[in-house]
Formats: structure tokens, C-alpha cells, sequence
């Protein structure tokens, strides 16, 4: 009866103490909240990072000074390790070491706030090198050839352990404390107590390169299948000046008459962790530059002055920090007449129909462009020479030279001039000056970003002497400057004529359009440009530019690039709500959100590398993309005091002891189990005689 | 079941059974036979059939003992191998571990 009552007792203090318990496990674990470095293959390496299986575990250590990281390299006491480091140390020079190290687990690359960070790229020197016309004409040893000044190259190396990033303040500040606390003092005899320890996982499920895990996810000799990679895939946007001509699907053909001006930018960047990387710098301002030129012609130009004039095409390829996937992919859609795609029922485009190419590359410097090109042609020197005219008469600070050279900055025009190195394309591009090229810190700092927040209407054409209360020195008045000359030079182009205007980009919709791709995309131009009756979602992040894999949520920023192509470039007309429903007709809410249906011209085409097309593609022969992303399960992080060795192996040892004495023990109740229990039978003999028992 | 229990004839019309059946790819059959008619075979008191199981768990145990041989090898140069054959070897594969060559 007393055992009973005990039973319920203990019963009934688990129930009534249920809700203030904690788990084990929670009071053991503290996670932290990062994010990983992941891993990418192409057709011959593999990049980036992975966990061991079950997650990597290693002892803090907080390097402050260059000489910690001596600690760590030469036989400390307590390996493995996982070494935090600031990103001032996070250079080549260390992490190559860290990596061939045996006793290092982990790194956690942690922001420091107090502490200038004079450069910060792990791209390479040379950036897309071996997809571009001329691999030997970037040269990392002559500075003045390369388009990465900063890069360490550290993106394309393979690391064995893994790599997280740590921003958030309250999470470094638990990391540290824990560091403080445990780690920090009398570090050479450290392992003879407790020690704070972080424990990483980011296993990635790839291996060796694209062609093999490519080739493993699609054997299907199993029943449950494994994905082990998938291919780096998006869209490209695309949109016309003035509509094109609507014929039926089976009526397509190439028109030899039509005159086309391709306009190109990318609209991807990269970094080496995941979810985190605004490009501002790199990519974002030259696709500022593109919409907002777009916008500007659009007003400038609602429809054709005369019906010879040539259409201008304007394409953000995707995908293009990878080997150009995107335009690689145009490339190979117009070559085969697959552009623009059977149901979108317009004339295919060839190379004839497109009389030049201006892509625009790096805007670093947007004050001092150059055209870059492969051969001397006229329309280039035309370009240049109009530039130079718009931005005198504007009295913009821009000047603009030209430049012939094999040695063309790493942008789309590459995938054409391979194809053809006759093809009129030039590329519109600025000296390197990112410091920050393709990382995390490419942010709106690195370009000296602020909201202006007008709250005024960005849909029209502004006055170019209007400065509508931005600095001369602001970033959105550079973009407009350089905008509102590439426009009037276009203008110029299309219509055979000189701009004669006085209007010019507007500045508010430069500063919202960075507004959304750098601080939130709760922002006015996306409630604008947007599905009906969009739900406000404060705090919402950035739409992640970069190109990412096929899923459910991914490709956010190609799906609102075209809404804002289709809301900006699309003139007006006047129909109503109900009847704007079949495109090319589309209904925007507007700035204000009454709402206008606009004739739109974007639409969509694939960058999904030929590579993964082409049936018995040679994957090595280099001729396109290959990049693929691994899969995996999870991406987190977690810290714990982990006991000194010797407290492991006394637990280990208390163990076998009670193991052993448990044997012995059976043993001898079994032999003395007729004493023990009384003379009853054993049980192989109940079977047969239970009458005896 | 039990053997002590089961008559002599019956014993011996299992082994041979066991032993056949072991023909059709099935070495585990023939490493059962072995263990269970092991006792049978060479620690009962003599028996007519006894000669009989005595000679069918010989050969049973031949065949298993080939068996393990043929298998360890197997798996020892397939494992040692398998990321240097390649294509092939993913195509003989049923799980392909993770994040590996």
C-alpha cells in the first residue's frame, strides 16, 4: 500500500511540475542563430563547406590577435577546435592554414561592430575566368587585368569543416560570454576542465562534382530517392520598349526587318552563406541603372515616332555569377529559335535582329564609365560619343571613354562574343573599386545607402533640375545621372534623333526600388507593382537575390523583377478592372492604389544551363555552366560545455564497471536461482511436465 | 522443432533437404544445416542415417565456408574500389552514402 501511494506522489509532482521542467536537452544545448557557408560543384570541383554526419563539434576559441591562431595550429591541449574569428582575420592567408590544420572543426566567422573592415571578397581575382571570350587575358599577377582587386578566392575553395556566420548581437554576445567564462584563462591547461564548445551542422549530402551527384540523384535504384544536388537554375526577365507584334504559335518566324537594341544587366549576386548577400554594390546599381533607364524611355517614348524605329529589348539575365547561366541559356534559346518560348505567341528573335548590345557591367565608379569591346565598330564609338554629349548638355559629372581589349569585364556580353566575337556587343562598365565584391558585407553601407522615404509618386518622369531634396553625393542621384545619359543616348538611338527634353530618371524611384532590395520588401514600389490587396508584412527581409535552386520559394526576386518591369515598362491604358484580365493586359494597384491596367511586354525565359539540356553533354569540355547546389537537411548550430577528457573517460570507465558487475551478477542468480527462488523447475521444462510445478 | 525428439529417418529427410535447397543461392541454408545437424552428425551415438547427415553436413559446411569466402571477398574489393569505378559502381549500388565520392 505504501509503494503505491509513493508511485502517485511522484506521479502527480512530474504532472504539477510538468509546465516548469525544461528537457534535458534544451538545459544542456543553447542554439545559436547563424547561417552556414553550404557547398556548390561544377563539372570538376566542388566549393564551400560541409559538417561531419552528425554535426561538427570543436572547443571555442576566440582569436582577437594573429597570434591566437598559433595557439590553435601548433598542438593545442584540447583539440578539436573551432576558432572565432572577426572578419578582419577571415583572410586566405589563415583560413589555407586553418583548413590543412588536423586540430580545427569548425570556424565562426563573427561581425564586429567597433572595427573598420577595409575589404572583405571571396570571390576570385578574376571572377567567371574560364567561361568568358579570353581566359588568359585576366591575369592575376598583372593587377591592372583583373576585375576583383580584394578577392580571396576563398568561394571556390573546398573547406572539410564548416563555416558559420554569426551577425545577430545578442548571439555573439552568448558565444563570447560562454568564451569568457569557460575558456579564456589558463588556456594550456584547459582540457583538465569543462569547456565551452559549439557543435555545427551543416552535412552536405553531394560530393566530388556535378556530373557524379547529378548522376547518383537520378538513379532510381532505390525506392525512396536521394537527391544529392541540384542544378543552379532561375529566370531571366525580359522586356520590350514597345510591344511586339501578337502572331498565332504556328505563324512564328524570325522577321528580318525587326531592329532590336538589347540592353542587359544581371540581376543575381552570391556570397559564401546562405540567405545572406544584398549585392548591392556589384549588382544591385547597375540593375537600378536598367530599370530606372527603362522607366525613363517608356515615358519618354509611349509608342514608335516612326515605324522604322528600332525596339529596344531589355533582358536581367540570371544566374550570370556562376558562368553566366542566363545569358549562356539566351544565347542557346536564340541560336536554336526557341526565343522567346512558343507560348508567349511572338516572332522568334535571331542574332540579325539585333543591331547592338549594351550590357551593362560594373558600376562601381559612377562617375567614370568605359565602354569596353572586343573589335573597333561604329555603333560603340557612337555610344561613347553620346554618353559624353547627354552628360555635358545635363551637366552631369560623368565622362565616358572607350576601350578595345580581349580583356572585357566578367559580364553577360561574354556568352555572346563567344559565340560570335563579330557580335556588336559592348559592355558598359566602370573600374573594380567594390571592396566587397560577391560577400555579406556588400550591403546598403558599402554604397552609402539612406531612405529618403518621400512618399511621393515614382511612376513619372521627373525634371532633371529637380533634386527633389536628395545630396548631390547621394547614391540614387549618381544612379539617376547615369540613368537619365544611358536613356537620352537610347533615346537618341531609337529615334534617330536628338533628346530634346528636359526630363529625366526619377529619383524617388531609384530610392525606392534600393529600399526593396535592401532594407524590405514591404515597400511602397512593391505594393505598387504587386498582387491586389497585398498584406502588409513589416520586417519583411530583402527578396535573396541570388540564383538558388528550383523549390517552392525560391526565384522571389525574378517574380517581382517582372511585375516591376511589367508595371514600369507596360504603358497605360484605358480599361477597366474586370476587362484587364488576359495578358498582355495586366492590372496593377499603382502608387496610390487606385489601380491601372498596363499593355505589358515582360515576361520570362529560362536560365537553366544547356549543360543540363544537351543530351551526352561532355561535361568536361567546358563549353557552359555546370554549377550545382548540394542538399541537405539541416543548417544549425548549437553550444554546450563539453567535460575535460578525463571526466569522459572516468564516466566511460563507471560505465564498463557497471556492465561487468550487472554480468557477474545475472550470472550468479542464475546459478543460484534454485536457492534463490526455490526448487521449481527451470523453464525449458514446464512445457513438457507443467504438472510438476 | 525440436531434433532429439524427431525419429532418425525424419532427420536425415530434412539435412538432405537443407542441403539441396542450398543450391538455389542460398548459403545461409547451408550454414544453417551445418549448425543444427552439427550435433547430429558427430556427437550422437551411432545411427543407421547418421553416415548419411555426417556427409551432408560436411558438404553443407564446404559450401558455406566458399560462400563467406566469395562474399567477404566481394564486399572487401567493392568497398575498396567503389569510388574509383565510378558510374559503375553507383549503378550496382542500392544506397549511395552521403556526401562522399
Amino acid at each position: 500500500m505504501d509503494s503505491h501511494a509513493l508511485i502517485l506522489i511522484v506521479l502527480l509532482s512530474l504532472i504539477v511540475n510538468g509546465n516548469n521542467c525544461q528537457r534535458t536537452k534544451d538545459k544542456m544545448f543553447s542554439s545559436i542563430v547563424g547561417s552556414s557557408c553550404f557547398k556548390r560543384l561544377n563539372a570538376t570541383h566542388e566549393t564551400g563547406c560541409t559538417s561531419s554526419y552528425g554535426g561538427s563539434v570543436g572547443v571555442l576559441h576566440y582569436i582577437k590577435t594573429p597570434d591566437d591562431f598559433e595557439f590553435v595550429l601548433k598542438d593545442p591541449p584540447s583539440p578539436p577546435y573551432a576558432v572565432m574569428v572577426t572578419p578582419q582575420l577571415f583572410t586566405r592567408e589563415y583560413l589555407i592554414r586553418l583548413k590543412d590544420s588536423p586540430h580545427i572543426s569548425t570556424i565562426v566567422l563573427i561581425k564586429s561592430v567597433n572595427e573598420t573592415l577595409a575589404q572583405f571578397s571571396q570571390e576570385l581575382k578574376c571572377p567567371n575566368q574560364f567561361s568568358g571570350i579570353d581566359s588568359n587575358s585576366c591575369d592575376i599577377d598583372k593587377p591592372e587585368t583583373i576585375w576583383n582587386p580584394y578577392g580571396t578566392g576563398l568561394l571556390h575553395e573546398n573547406f572539410p569543416f564548416p563555416i558559420y556566420y554569426v551577425s545577430e548581437e545578442a548571439e555573439i554576445a552568448k558565444l563570447v560570454d560562454c568564451f569568457d567564462k569557460f575558456n579564456s584563462f589558463d588556456v594550456a591547461n584547459q582540457h583538465n576542465r569543462p569547456l565551452c564548445s559549439i557543435q555545427v551542422n551543416s552535412f552536405m549530402s553531394a560530393a566530388v562534382n556535378s556530373e557524379v551527384c547529378l548522376r547518383r540523384t537520378n538513379y532510381a535504384n532505390n525506392l525512396s530517392a536521394t537527391r544529392f544536388c541540384d542544378p543552379l537554375q532561375s529566370r531571366n526577365i525580359f522586356a520590350t520598349l514597345f510591344p511586339r507584334e501578337t502572331v498565332s504559335q504556328e505563324d512564328r518566324k524570325v522577321q528580318k526587318d525587326e531592329k532590336l537594341v538589347l540592353v542587359t544587366a544581371r540581376i543575381d549576386t552570391t556570397s559564401m552563406f546562405d540567405g545572406i548577400g544584398a549585392g548591392a554594390m556589384d549588382s544591385l546599381i547597375p540593375f537600378a541603372t536598367i530599370v530606372s533607364t527603362a522607366h525613363l524611355l517608356a515615358k519618354l517614348l509611349p509608342e514608335r515616332e516612326a515605324s522604322n524605329n528600332s525596339n529596344v529589348l531589355f533582358v536581367l539575365f540570371n544566374g550570370e555569377s556562376y558562368d553566366f547561366i542566363g545569358s549562356q541559356r539566351f544565347v542557346y534559346d536564340i541560336n536554336k529559335g526557341y526565343f522567346p518560348s512558343k507560348i508567349q505567341a511572338t516572332n522568334q528573335i535571331s542574332f540579325e535582329n539585333i543591331v547592338m548590345m549594351i550590357d551593362i557591367g560594373l558600376l562601381d565608379d559612377l562617375h567614370r564609365f568605359t565602354v569596353f569591346h572586343v573589335e573597333e565598330f561604329k555603333a560603340a564609338t557612337d555610344l561613347v560619343k553620346l554618353l559624353e554629349t547627354y552628360s555635358q548638355k545635363f551637366a552631369f559629372n560623368i565622362s565616358t571613354t572607350s576601350k578595345v581589349t580581349q580583356n572585357l569585364p566578367p559580364t553577360s556580353a561574354q556568352s555572346f562574343l563567344r559565340e560570335n566575337r563579330t557580335f556588336p556587343a559592348m559592355v558598359l562598365s566602370s573600374n573594380p573599386l567594390n571592396r566587397f565584391y560577391h560577400s555579406i558585407f556588400d550591403d546598403q553601407d558599402n554604397i552609402k545607402f539612406k531612405y529618403f522615404n518621400t512618399t511621393q509618386d515614382f511612376t513619372v518622369a521627373a525634371a532633371i533640375n529637380n533634386t527633389m531634396g536628395f545630396p548631390a553625393d547621394s547614391i540614387q542621384m549618381a544612379i539617376r545621372n547615369a540613368s537619365t545619359v544611358l536613356a537620352a543616348a537610347l533615346y537618341e538611338k531609337v529615334t534617330e534623333h536628338t533628346y530634346r527634353g528636359n526630363q529625366g530618371s526619377n529619383l524617388i524611384l531609384i530610392d525606392e526600388l534600393l529600399y526593396c532590395f535592401l532594407i524590405s520588401s514591404d515597400c511602397p514600389l512593391f505594393r505598387a507593382a504587386g498582387p491586389k490587396n497585398m498584406p502588409a508584412r513589416p520586417e519583411a527581409p530583402p527578396p535573396p537575390r541570388y540564383v538558388s535552386v528550383q523549390g517552392l520559394y525560391t526565384h522571389e526576386t525574378a517574380r517581382w523583377t517582372f511585375r516591376i518591369f511589367g508595371f514600369l515598362i507596360g504603358q497605360t491604358v484605358p480599361i477597366e478592372e474586370q476587362n484587364c484580365t488576359v495578358l498582355p493586359m495586366f492590372w496593377f494597384p499603382g502608387f496610390n492604389g487606385t489601380g491601372s491596367c498596363h499593355y505589358t511586354t515582360q515576361n520570362f525565359s529560362q536560365a537553366y544551363s544547356p549543360a543540363f539540356v544537351e543530351e551526352n553533354y561532355d561535361w568536361k569540355s567546358g563549353k557552359y555552366s555546370t554549377w550545382t547546389e548540394s542538399t541537405w537537411r539541416e543548417l544549425n548550430a548549437r553550444i554546450f560545455l563539453k567535460p575535460s577528457s578525463t571526466h569522459e573517460a572516468k564516466t566511460l570507465a563507471v560505465g564498463f564497471v557497471v556492465m561487468i558487475v550487472s554480468f557477474v551478477l545475472v550470472f550468479l542468480f542464475n546459478s543460484k536461482s534454485d536457492i534463490l527462488f526455490g526448487d521449481c523447475v527451470s523453464s525449458e521444462n514446464t512445457l513438457t511436465n507443467p504438472a510438476h510445478c | 522443432m525440436d531434433l532429439s525428439r524427431a525419429p532418425n529417418d525424419r532427420k536425415l529427410y530434412l539435412c538432405k533437404w537443407y542441403f539441396r535447397a542450398g543450391f538455389i543461392f542460398l548459403p545461409f541454408v547451408w550454414a544453417v544445416n551445418t549448425i543444427w545437424f552439427f550435433k547430429e552428425a558427430f556427437r550422437q551415438p551411432e545411427y543407421d542415417e547418421q553416415k548419411e547427415i555426417r556427409k551432408y553436413v560436411i558438404y553443407s559446411a564446404i559450401g558455406s565456408v566458399v560462400w563467406a569466402v566469395a562474399i567477404v571477398a566481394w564486399v572487401l574489393t567493392f568497398q575498396l574500389n567503389r569510388a574509383d569505378w565510378g558510374e559503375f559502381a553507383d549503378s550496382i549500388s542500392f544506397i549511395i552514402p552521403l556526401g562522399r565520392a
